[in-house]
């Protein structure tokens, strides 16, 4: 019988992942977050102020990921890839900030050895920090996980009124995500 | 075809599930007439075929040497740089689980098998759930939501290629859009169809009807107390272990055998284990022959930690090279690789010191007056491991050169040495590896106006000598500690927060403590599926909460050293210092 509850288990959970029956598309909402005031750390190993990154005037898109990850990150970092060869070759003119919530793993080398692996160009930070700073970061745009394998598919992209940011829950394709970027631009 | 999203599931669901799932891998092995068989691939030896299909499977690399492409959320094209299929199927194949994103197993045993009367039986099941136990409430929810899902016929490989190049089921129902759509040829298709067959199909080396063997590695030289206190209780747990096992039970008394109990796999035949130690005697270069008589007459499925106060070199690349699982051995000599895949360390020892150090400097977290940054230390094992460390740290920022002087073993690091080292009157920064009896020198030669600036030691070096930094030197010295600052357990380099220093050791009981949790996690998980890709699967994927000497150990995919972090420390002053904690537990 347990054999068999096994395989019945089994089979659910392929079929979960291979082929869900359900609706296709992502959650879209607009939100405000009160973004903490950290000093993080990119992949060349320097402290930045992610207030003043993400205040930088331009169009910016913010994930959280880690370097090891192995299901949700490589979906998210590939539709930046997409994002960066699609807007030309000044990639600096949108922000896309990628920051570890595997901090302690994710120092600048294996972080720069990521985006090495996503063929990043300028304009894609991903950042690491103390584990402090990280959760204080989850926290204030509602993703804190308590373990990295309880992670969200999240993407927020910096809308134009103080604090706005469009948050959205799912993963998009790459047409999706510069439908996104480009809405909030226009505003 | 339409990207689908996977319907929200906790991980902590999963985890149990996925180990009945890969029981379900390992009975219906041989059920399959398509299993095994393997496609043909003209021109190709079996041998050929299967380092091709892991090739692609695990590097993204087709036969051709060129990274494979592919297409995920409708759209975005991906290549086989940035991820391939072990991403999220794994080295075992029998999937994974992240966030709410279910990541089925695609091994051919499991593949070739159709699910109808399995989602039947799982109908009934629920039927007969009852309680209010959150185990149980888990178990329920997947229950009903298996409902939500069809059935489907067991590929073959005609259907199977279909969906690797177009993304949907038999039935033609799409796969979600995380699942990349691979344009293979029929060449690279059949290559991979073999391999996925071939994952975990058979039971790894180590395992019979009745048996899962394991070995400990125990080098000659290390102390009898040391031995002890790794191999005694590790005797214990298995016997615990083992005990309860064939009873039968999931009763008992006792807390720590409730612990062990608590997740006895459910496997109808579960096998015991046996754990035999493997002494390893003379000098290291001799180690290698010695594992290989051992595993010749008595092959093992894995290395249950071990302990060595020499460099643990040779027996990671025996590990390495026969694709032996070694667990949390105890050395502060590991190997320091960002490839290695067979064993999981606790830490990058001695190195992990030397580096944090490094970190430490480079983020001028130390007053530093602008002289050079000098590094002495012994030409030995244990003090090139230290400097190591710091030269990659501090290299890895394009910085200053690093002035080094490696001393001959043996020799001391006297003032006139230090002083041609440092330069005197250049106000350097010293990195020092070496043990308390240098203190006398150091002292002497930061003296008036011709001293350093800041020095770097270590705890783990320095020992009970760590109170014999005078008082004159306290400011400028900044010492590594790599365990935690706040822990009392046993084995603790301090028997209470904050006090006095005492004796230091290695800490082996509380590493030996630590190794527990993390056994009864894989056996528990392990269910029948006796594969060692898998068993690094579980440990992976692991959110256990460990207790240990060290401020925190976490694992992670690839992950192969638990604690990452090591603090910079200062003594305080007066006849009774403390220790005060100049850094965080992460340095980066």
């Amino acid at each position: 019988m347990l054999f068999l509850f096994a395989i019945a288990i089994a089979g659910m959970i392929a079929f979960e992942g291979v082929a869900a029956a359900r609706d296709p598309g992502y959650k879209r909402s607009v939100v405000r977050y009160d973004v903490p005031d950290v000093v993080l750390v990119n992949q060349d190993g320097a402290k930045l102020r992610l207030r003043a990154l993400i205040e930088s005037g331009k169009p910016v898109v913010l994930d959280f990921i880690y370097g090891t990850c192995t299901t949700i990150c490589p979906v998210l970092s590939a539709g930046y890839t997409s994002v960066q060869a699609k807007i030309g070759p000044d990639t600096r003119k949108v922000q896309l900030i990628s920051i570890s919530i595997d901090p302690e793993h994710d120092t600048p080398k294996v972080m720069k050895g990521y985006l090495k692996q996503y063929r990043a160009k300028p304009g894609w930070d991903f950042l690491t920090g103390s584990r402090e700073d990280i959760d204080r970061v989850m926290q204030a745009f509602d993703s804190y996980v308590t373990d990295k394998m309880y992670h969200r598919q999240v993407t927020f992209i910096r809308a134009q009124g103080p604090g706005e940011w469009v948050r959205i829950d799912g993963l998009l394709g790459s047409a999706e995500l510069m439908s996104e970027i480009g809405k909030t631009s226009k505003k | 075809m339409t990207p689908r999203r996977a319907p929200s599931v906790p991980r902590s669901l999963l985890v149990p599930l996925a180990a009945l799932l890969c029981l379900a891998t390992l009975l219906s092995a041989g059920l399959s007439p398509a299993a095994g068989e393997g496609a043909s691939v003209p021109g190709l030896s079996r041998a050929e075929t299967l380092r091709l299909g892991e090739r692609i499977y695990r590097g993204g690399i087709l036969s051709s040497g060129e990274p494979l492409t592919a297409v995920v959320q409708g759209d975005i094209p991906v290549e086989g740089t940035m991820f391939s299929c072990v991403s999220c199927h794994l080295r075992s194949g029998l999937g994974s689980f992240e966030g709410d994103i279910l990541t089925p197993p695609t091994n051919g045993d499991i593949l070739y098998q159709p699910w109808d009367s399995h989602i039947e039986t799982a109908r009934l099941r629920r039927g007969t759930m009852e309680g209010t136990s959150k185990q149980r409430k888990r178990t329920l929810f997947y229950l009903t939501r298996i409902g939500e899902f069809p059935s489907r016929p067991a590929y073959t490989d005609e259907t199977l290629a279909d969906a690797i190049r177009e993304g949907a089921d038999p039935e033609g129902r799409d796969f979600i859009g995380v699942m990349p759509r691979y344009p293979f040829g029929d060449r690279e298709m059949a290559i991979l169809i073999e391999y996925l067959k071939s994952l975990s199909k058979d039971p790894s080396p180590g395992v019979t009807d009745t048996t899962i063997r394991f070995a400990t590695v125990v080098s000659g030289e290390v102390s009898r107390k040391e031995r002890d206190e790794l191999l005694v209780p590790l005797d214990r747990y298995v016997r615990i272990y083992n005990g309860h096992l064939r009873r039968k039970t999931r009763k008992s008394t006792g807390a720590r055998a409730e612990e062990v109990v608590r997740l006895l796999p459910a496997d109808s035949e579960p096998r015991l284990v046996s754990l035999v130690v493997w002494e390893l005697q003379g000098s290291p270069e001799t180690w290698r022959g010695q594992l290989e008589e051992y595993y010749r007459k008595e092959p093992v499925f894995a290395l249950l930690s071990g302990i060595t106060t020499k460099e643990w070199r040779p027996v990671h690349e025996f590990c390495e090279e026969n694709a032996i699982p070694s667990l949390l051995p105890i050395t502060d000599l590991p190997v320091v690789s960002e490839t290695g895949w067979y064993t999981l360390y606790f830490s990058k020892g001695y190195y992990q010191e030397g580096e944090t150090a490094a970190r430490h400097l480079a983020r001028t977290e130390a007053p530093v007056s602008g002289g050079p940054v000098v590094q002495v230390y012994p030409d030995t094992p244990e003090g090139n491991a230290f400097a190591s460390g710091f030269r990659d740290a501090w290299n890895e920022g394009g910085r200053a050169p690093l002035l080094e002087k490696a001393l001959p073993a043996g020799t001391q690091a006297t003032r006139e040495i230090l002083e041609e080292a440092t330069g005197k009157g250049r106000r350097s920064v010293l990195v020092l590896w070496t043990g308390a009896e240098a203190i006398p020198a150091l002292n002497a030669m930061t003296g008036g106006d011709g001293g350093v600036s800041t020095i770097y030691m270590s705890a783990t070096l320095l020992k009970e000598g760590l109170l014999a930094v005078p008082e004159a030197l306290r400011d400028k010295t900044y010492i590594t500690y790599p365990y935690g600052l706040t822990d009392t357990g046993p084995g603790m380099m301090y028997a209470k927060k904050k006090v006095t220093p005492q004796i230091t050791d290695r800490r082996v009981p509380g590493k030996a403590a630590a190794i527990y949790p993390v056994l009864t996690e894989i056996f528990s998980w392990l269910e029948s599926n006796y594969f060692r890709d898998y068993m690094f699967d579980i440990v992976d994927a692991s959110m256990l909460v460990v207790a240990s000497p060290f401020e925190r150990i976490t694992f992670g995919p690839g992950q192969r050293y638990a604690s990452k972090g090591c603090y910079i420390v200062q003594l305080s002053k007066g006849e009774r210092p403390e220790l005060v904690r100049k850094s965080g537990w992460v340095v980066h």
